[in-house]
């Protein structure tokens, strides 16, 4: 029984991962390619880590599969986007079927400004919270300052 | 976040105190921490909505695991027969979330659902720029994107 | 134990993933092509160290996919930067 289960993760791991490669092989651009090759690589990845967890039957072994699903399904996201956002920004061509494409005109790549093209419609931008361009500790801050008491008491 | 953390505390005591390490044991202390902390978040504000947002997760996790291997098969059709069916473009997703960290959930869990790839987030952040696979119905797309919002923020607030 | 066939069935699968991956490493026009066939590259051989395991039965080779599935991780941050700092280009 837990040898079909294992059989069956690591099969699906595998074909999944051959046809990352397969994809990242045949497939025009550098967006599309991305499509296939990091998420049906962590799907496989993961897959595979989960066969080895039904293989050992063990804590120690299954926590730490447990650590490299988790890390690779946060990971595998995050460095797409970053390839992802660096390969558009760069210029790399993108495939002559794309049917639209609203991102190219709304960046300068001086700057690093991303415009939303929403600022007409809805007035001015939201608080920012915090991020990294923007430190709060540069800005302003009259929160700190105290506070004039209100004349009703 | 800080109530899950207190699960598996209490889940690892149990497994300790009862001194069997097994995957099982493991499981009936988490299940019987559950239903402590769902007795006690009525006393502590720290722990307030856990019961609820628990389930919650889990039904979110089942939804995910589906649309990933659903769009991942999408996918996997396009790239193993010859002719090309997709239609790749970027598109603009308006966003309600606010803060960091929900931005960022959501960026990972709709970058891990094949077919769609953030590839960045407006300055002012009400816009996610997304790279879409099959974009046959622009409307469709956007509507999916939304209803993963919706359920990502569902736990997260 | 683990039926050998399906072993090896699946090592075949991921030396063929990995073979198509190298072809395009080597052929990729542009940067960020390489660098997206490195990564998916080094998940492969992170899940090659997986049916390894299993074949062999030592749970220690886990680690060792753990550390790669990490310097994948970098190395895509490390390029990733590198390439948006360098700014447009038309290579």
């Amino acid at each position: 029984m837990i040898e079909w289960i294992v059989s069956a993760c690591i099969l699906t791991g595998a074909a999944l991962m051959f046809l990352a490669a397969l994809g990242i092989f045949r497939l025009p651009d550098l967006p599309t390619r991305m499509h296939a090759s990091t998420k049906a690589g962590a799907l496989g990845t993961s897959l595979i880590m989960i066969g080895v967890a039904f293989a050992f039957m063990d804590v120690a072994v299954t926590a730490r599969v447990v650590a490299v699903v988790t890390f690779i399904m946060l990971t595998a996201p995050v460095a797409a986007h970053v390839i992802g956002r660096a390969g558009y920004f760069v210029g790399v061509p993108l495939w002559e079927g794309t049917v639209k494409d609203v991102l190219r005109d709304k960046y300068d790549p001086k700057t690093h400004h991303v415009e939303s093209g929403l600022e007409e419609v809805e007035g001015p931008p939201k608080p920012i919270t915090y991020g990294m361009a923007e430190c709060p500790v540069l800005q302003e801050r009259d929160e700190f300052e105290p506070k004039k008491s209100d004349p009703g008491g | 976040m800080i109530g899950f953390l207190w699960n598996l505390l209490l889940a690892l005591a149990w497994a300790t105190l009862s001194g069997n390490f097994s995957g099982p044991s493991f499981l009936f202390g988490f299940v019987l921490g559950y239903g402590l902390l769902a007795l006690l978040e009525r006393e502590l504000p720290i722990l307030h909505g856990y019961s609820r947002r628990l389930p919650r997760f889990i039904m979110f996790l089942g939804f995910f695991i589906k649309e990933l291997v659903k769009a991942n098969f999408k996918v996997a059709f396009d790239v193993a027969t010859p002719l090309w069916y997709m239609k790749p473009g970027v598109i603009a997703l308006p966003i309600t979330a606010e803060t960091d960290v929900e931005i960022t959930i959501l960026a990972n869990f709709i970058s891990l659902t094949p077919g769609t790839l953030i590839l960045d987030v407006s300055s002012d952040r009400r816009v996610l720029f997304i790279h879409a696979m099959f974009l046959y119905d622009e409307d469709e797309v956007i509507a999916e994107l939304q209803e993963i919002e919706r359920r990502v923020l569902e736990i997260l607030r | 134990m683990i039926n050998p066939l399906i072993v090896n069935i699946a090592y075949l699968m991921l030396l063929s993933g990995l073979l198509f991956a190298f072809i395009r490493l080597t052929k990729g026009p542009t940067l960020p092509d390489r660098v997206v066939a490195l990564e998916l590259m080094a998940s492969i051989v992170a899940g090659t160290v997986g049916v390894h395991t299993i074949e062999t039965g030592v749970a220690s080779f886990l680690d060792i996919a753990i550390v790669l599935a990490l310097m994948a991780f970098l190395t895509a941050i490390g390029f990733g930067r590198f390439l948006e700092l360098g700014g447009p280009r038309d290579d």
